[in-house]
């Protein structure tokens, strides 16, 4: 599993790249943390390079939108494929987040 | 600037003694700006402005020169603290002033109810001033109360009537009265309008609780109030045990246009829809995160699969769950591709076959 953090202004795009499964979750999370700091602006998650999504992996996206909503910022959920999307939408978080 | 002014020994020591307090006014300024506001807040007060200000040593400088002999001393100057409040209503002016009353000292023999003072025939500057003694000192501070609509009228009437230095003619000050007196009523409706609300959600309220949903019709207050009652807990909790996830909360207030939009009239006919289509919104659940490990759903995920299960019992076929999930997350072609999906699982969920 592999993060490509990019900053511009007050945009944060990270790129997710592999399977965001339980151990990667561990490391990603970790990863982001920081994030959740300065979560003001807008952080795009592209997922166009994401295979698979865990429960753990949902959880990273819920609490950067967590620390966005407290920060005044936004997450946006960008080239989720059909697999990941069907994920949202089975446990409910599709209209959770601005997917594009 | 002040050294232009001609002031007399006395003004001068007056001026002396504000000079030599000052950073005690700024102090105290600071402090009961803080308390009322701390008031006003635990009170659930929304107030559209909440200001303070310590007078200006030229402002009180020319005071002195136009009326100095009336001041025996600085304590004798009401306003050289000063705060206003702005209100959105014209009840809560009573309120503020209420609270004001509680924490300060009144000085009722300088305070002035212009509210009260005005003229039955003659409308005009509204607006209620204690003058109070700053805590714990022989000092006075002023404190106005207002409405936003009063507000806007006495800077209006201040800047047409006294800062161009030219007199003003009747016709003018007669559609300056004209105004005040229109928004006058303006204020008098606001309050009406909130004190009918206020009734209106209390019987909703009252009428959810005693479980007359029927009666109950359905928009944004009383579905605010419906959920309150948590109606779809059981049927997350029964889907969220399938694999002992957690459940997640959510607003599910963007359901609400989903169900007018599946025609429910009433709270009633949500309840109803409860009762008729868990049991489908289960099997749905069951069959998609049942072979899966996920362990977290969102709250949202129980009137979802409910109206999703009373969509394809009802036979709206793809575009009705095309247009569900348009309606709850925005159009999207992907929801074209959720849609065929779910219309895929349909063939196999044993509520569609009985």
């Amino acid at each position: 599993m592999e993060v490509k953090i990019n900053k511009q202004d007050d945009v944060t795009t990270i790129r997710l790249i592999g399977r965001l499964d339980t151990p990667a979750a561990q490391e990603v999370g970790k990863e982001l943390t920081p994030l959740q700091e300065n979560a003001n602006g807008t952080i795009i998650l592209d997922c166009e390079d994401l295979s698979y999504i865990s429960s753990s992996g949902l959880r990273i996206f819920l609490s950067l939108r967590k620390a966005a909503a407290v920060k005044g910022g936004k997450v946006i959920v960008k080239n989720i494929n059909d697999s990941i999307r069907n994920v949202f939408m089975m446990t409910g978080f599709l209209n959770l987040f601005e997917v594009e | 600037m002040t050294n232009e002014r001609h002031l007399d020994p006395h003004c001068e020591s007056i001026l002396q003694e504000y000079r030599d307090n000052l950073p005690w006014f700024k102090d105290e300024a600071w402090k009961v700006y803080s308390r009322l506001k701390e008031t006003l807040d635990k009170a659930g007060l929304l107030t559209a402005a909440l200001e303070y200000r310590v007078k200006e040593e030229d402002s009180l400088a020319g005071k002195l020169e136009l009326k100095g002999g009336k001041y025996q001393s600085l304590k004798d100057i009401t306003d050289i603290i000063g705060l206003r409040v702005i209100t959105f209503y014209t009840d809560d002016v009573d309120k503020v002033a209420s609270a004001v009353e509680r924490l300060f000292e009144v000085d009722w023999e300088n305070s002035v109810d212009k509210r009260k003072a005005l003229e039955i025939d003659s409308f005009g500057y509204l607006s209620l001033h204690y003058v109070c003694r700053i805590p714990g000192s022989e000092y006075k501070m002023e404190i106005q109360m207002r409405t936003v609509l009063q507000h806007a009228w006495a800077n209006m009437n201040h800047d047409t009537g006294y800062k161009s230095g030219v007199e003003v003619p009747p016709r003018y000050l007669r559609n300056l009265s004209r105004l005040a007196g229109m928004l006058e009523l303006v204020d008098d409706e606001f309050s009406r309008i909130r004190s009918e609300l206020t009734n209106y959600r209390r019987q909703v309220k009252s009428l959810v609780a005693s479980g007359n949903l029927d009666d109950v019709p359905l928009d944004g207050d009383t579905y605010r109030s419906f959920l309150e009652m948590n109606p779809f807990d059981a049927l997350n909790q029964r889907i969220a045990s399938v694999n002992q996830a957690e459940v997640h909360e959510v607003s599910l207030m963007p359901f609400l246009t989903l169900f007018k939009g599946l025609g429910c009239k009433t709270l009633g006919d949500i309840v109803n829809m409860i009762r008729d289509y868990s049991e489908g919104a289960f099997q749905i659940a069951t069959f998609q995160i049942g072979l899966t490990d996920l362990d977290i759903v969102s709250s949202s995920i129980g009137p979802q699969d409910l109206c999703i299960a009373y969509l394809l019992k009802q036979g709206s076929g793809k575009a009705g769950i095309r247009l569900m999930f348009d309606t709850l997350n925005g159009k999207s072609e992907s929801n074209d591709m959720i849609a065929d999906l779910i219309m895929e699982q349909a063939k196999d969920l044993p509520f569609m076959n009985q």
